[in-house]
């Protein structure tokens, strides 16, 4: 098998972190200026996820500014977390993207009308990449180790913001069988970047 | 790894949560005990870290699509206000227990479509009240100088009017049965969110917090969230939580530790939202 193309990915890597911190802290400060900075970083892609997730520009774009500003609000509280800026700004993107389309489902589609829409899912700031420091190739790569059907019941849930009963309906296979595509798809996928980024150096 | 049952599972039924709460596919009730159970449990529940890094690599492979090219200066421009109006607000020190990241939400200033200038005008009319006890206690803090207390405390009133400026948020004022003492005011948002912040209270010591909990009409305490309190007497907390409809009430008591899921000591403070 052919080593997949490097690609080139903005704002990854230690020195980028570094950067992005220094950045924080100015924010943090209240120099809006680093908010344009941390736009210009990360704006194309914070779009592309936002879009990605909501299927709508009008409502990508709200995403994206509602998240801009809520890092901008809590860029000190940024500082005392882990994982890199890129990480924690983009999960905050991802977060409000599911927020939102799980807002504009039809109640008789919620998992649980009783008891209200799904909690907005975590900002995972405590929770470094594994990522970190491979590309997007990489990370494709390692998306094709796994099954077709972990894969499939991973994106139901991150990116279409399905419940695994959700899942389990949608595809109709017994709900065990979707806990087990998700938890082995995500050892399977942590497993398989952790190679290629040893193989790597 | 030992076992132990905390928020209603044992180690071995968190773990088997493990995958789906870090891809957000749990529902809400299993969400909020495996966040119990993550907040109270001595065991490290090393896979939920190893587990959680994961999802965030998949963002890494969405196509990239330009976004318009006045996004980035409707973004300023909407710091820019809210900066003037003043709405700027410092973040606080998270005040949760460090287990339970996922409790803190981060705090809405209002969505980007509705800035607090277009909000509606019977939004502002129903938080007169809450303003008067908020200016009120602003100035008492300012007095006796406290200017770290009073940041938590702005930080948390801005929280707390945000939130009750959502359509259907409701309002509950927090006093002790005395009338003395801790107060604060709580915004139960029609969606589930609550945002609280109290002032006056009992500096938290060891493994002591300050738990809210939502009680329903059905009666039985919902917990919330907990808290510590350092030595100003002031704390904030924004956090998500299943709507437990019309008629809620919003109390807090002290635990002797974190992970509660009943109170076991009297309620401090109590207040019902309408």
């Amino acid at each position: 098998m052919s080593e997949p193309d490097v690609v080139a990915r903005p704002g990854a890597g230690p020195d980028a972190d570094r950067i992005d911190r220094e950045t924080m802290n100015r924010l943090a400060g209240g120099d809006l200026g680093a908010l344009d900075q941390l736009y210009e970083q990360y704006g194309a892609m914070a779009f592309s996820i936002a879009l990605r997730i909501t299927g709508d520009r009008a409502a990508a774009e709200d995403v994206v500014q509602e998240s801009f500003l809520g890092a901008w609000r809590n860029a000190a509280r940024y500082v005392d977390g882990r994982g890199t800026v890129r990480t924690w700004l983009l999960s905050i993107v991802h977060h409000r993207a599911i927020d939102a389309i799980r807002r504009r489902r039809p109640t008789s589609e919620l998992p649980d009308a009783e008891s209200g829409l799904p909690e907005p899912l975590v900002v995972p700031d405590t929770w470094a990449a594994v990522s970190d420091g491979l590309d997007r190739a990489a990370i494709q790569a390692a998306l094709g180790r796994i099954s077709e059907v972990q894969r499939e019941a991973i994106e139901l849930a991150y990116f279409n913001g399905l419940t695994q009963t959700e899942i389990a309906e949608r595809t109709g296979v017994p709900l065990g069988t979707v806990k087990g595509r998700l938890r082995l798809g995500l050892q399977g996928l942590r497993a398989a970047m952790l190679a290629i980024g040893v193989d790597r150096g | 790894m030992a076992d132990h049952l905390v928020g209603g599972l044992h180690c071995a039924d968190a773990t088997e949560l493990a995958a789906a709460f870090v891809l957000g596919a749990l529902e809400p009730a299993d969400t909020a005990a495996v966040r119990e159970h993550l907040a109270g449990c001595p065991e490290a529940h090393g896979e939920f870290d190893e587990l959680g890094s994961v999802p965030p690599a998949l963002l890494e492979t969405v196509d990239v699509v330009q976004p318009p090219g006045d996004l980035g200066a409707r973004i300023r421009a909407a710091a820019e206000a809210q900066q003037r109006a003043g709405a700027r607000r410092r973040p606080a020190p998270a005040p949760m227990q460090p287990r339970t990241p996922v409790a803190i939400d981060i705090p809405r200033a209002g969505s980007p479509a509705a800035p607090w200038f277009r909000r509606p005008l019977w939004a502002a009319a129903g938080l007169a009240a809450a303003l008067a006890v908020v200016v009120l206690g602003v100035w008492n803090l300012q007095l006796r100088d406290q200017i770290g207390d009073l940041s938590t405390y702005r930080n948390g009133v801005a929280a707390v009017l945000d939130q009750a400026a959502q359509p259907g948020a409701q309002l509950a004022v927090l006093k002790s049965s005395a009338g003395t003492g801790p107060s604060g005011i709580a915004a139960v948002g029609a969606d589930g969110r609550v945002a609280l912040v109290m002032h006056e209270l009992t500096p938290t010591s060891g493994a002591q917090v300050y738990e809210a909990w939502l009680i329903g009409s059905a009666g039985a305490p919902v917990p919330i969230g907990g808290f510590t309190v350092g030595p100003g007497g002031s704390a904030w907390f924004a956090t998500p939580h299943a709507s437990l409809g019309d008629g809620v009430t919003v109390a807090l008591t002290l635990e002797p530790g974190p992970g509660a899921t009943t109170p076991t000591m009297p309620i401090i403070a109590a207040g019902k939202a309408a």
